[in-house]
């Protein structure tokens, strides 16, 4: 059981190696606007697989879940009242 | 372990997890502010592809692999003491110094040599960012290696056995210092 565990772990590894691959090659390939996409999507995956797995939030209670997410509301919510500075300096080039 | 210690433990554990986990939703907002402040900055201010380029790139994808690779070896200490391995959790929190300190030194390698170049936090509000942010996230890497340390010392003394749901707790601890790396890094090296 607890090797089972360890090779979880691995694989999850490889999996967030794998993923900063995809990256680094997204950053060289792809044109930017499309590779900023790609690289933060795969950011957010990453940070996903990590607070999953190695946090293990997967099998958390309710109450942990709401004190993780409260604080990251409050930063999505900074970013839509940014947005109007970011579509202002975006149009503007 | 008498009935009365097994059940203050099951006490504790929640508490200590609860504690640990409004503590990493406060660091949420600070390293979230950062990185808004740093995109209105970024798209406001020309140049900072160019400032961006005399960055050391190998170096942060070689830190990348460290830190991603600690998280794995600190979540597999957390599997080792929950069976009272201790030695087995011991190796693994040793591996995760090591990590966090080889983290630290090509991190201390690449300042260095950006200093080195003349780019100092004075030299643009790019650097600015980048000095506050990466050193505000060493800072919070060089903390998680001392509780490591302490950690550790508790594995070999054996007096770990005693609260061995400390190394989860330091575990979610050095887990939000890696995320926050994952974004730290393409925002800085590769976008």
């Amino acid at each position: 059981m607890d090797s089972v565990h360890e090779r979880h772990y691995l694989i999850i590894w490889l999996w967030l190696i794998a993923l900063v691959a995809v990256s680094v090659a997204a950053a060289s390939v792809l044109p930017k606007p499309h590779a900023i996409v790609l690289i933060f999507s795969v950011a957010i995956v990453k940070a996903f697989l990590v607070a999953k797995h190695y946090m293990h939030l997967k099998n958390e209670r309710a109450i942990i879940y709401a004190i993780a997410l409260v604080p990251i509301v409050f930063v999505m919510i900074l970013f839509l009242g940014l947005v109007p500075d970011f579509v202002w300096h975006l149009t503007k080039k | 372990m008498t009935t009365q210690t097994a059940a203050i433990s099951e006490m504790e554990s929640p508490v200590g997890k609860n504690g640990t986990w409004w503590f990493l939703a406060s660091e949420i907002p600070i390293f979230g502010g950062l990185i808004a402040a740093y995109i209105v900055m970024r798209l406001g201010s020309a140049g900072w592809s160019e400032a961006s380029s005399h960055l050391n790139f190998t170096v942060a994808l070689l830190n990348t692999f460290l830190l991603l690779t600690s998280s794995m070896t600190i979540v597999m200490a957390h599997a080792a003491v929950q069976r009272a391995a201790l030695k087995r959790a011991a190796h693994f929190l040793g591996l995760t110094i090591l990590l966090g300190l080889g983290f630290l030194g090509m991190k201390a390698f690449e300042y260095s040599t950006e200093i080195g170049h003349g780019f100092l936090p004075s030299s643009g509000i790019f650097w600015s960012f980048y000095y506050g942010m990466t050193g505000l996230h060493a800072l919070h890497v060089l903390a998680g290696i001392i509780v490591n340390v302490v950690l550790w010392s508790q594995t070999v003394t054996g007096s770990l056995a005693q609260q061995p749901h400390r190394v989860e707790l330091a575990g979610l601890y050095w887990h939000l210092v890696d995320i926050i790396w994952i974004f730290l890094f393409p925002l800085l090296y590769l976008a």
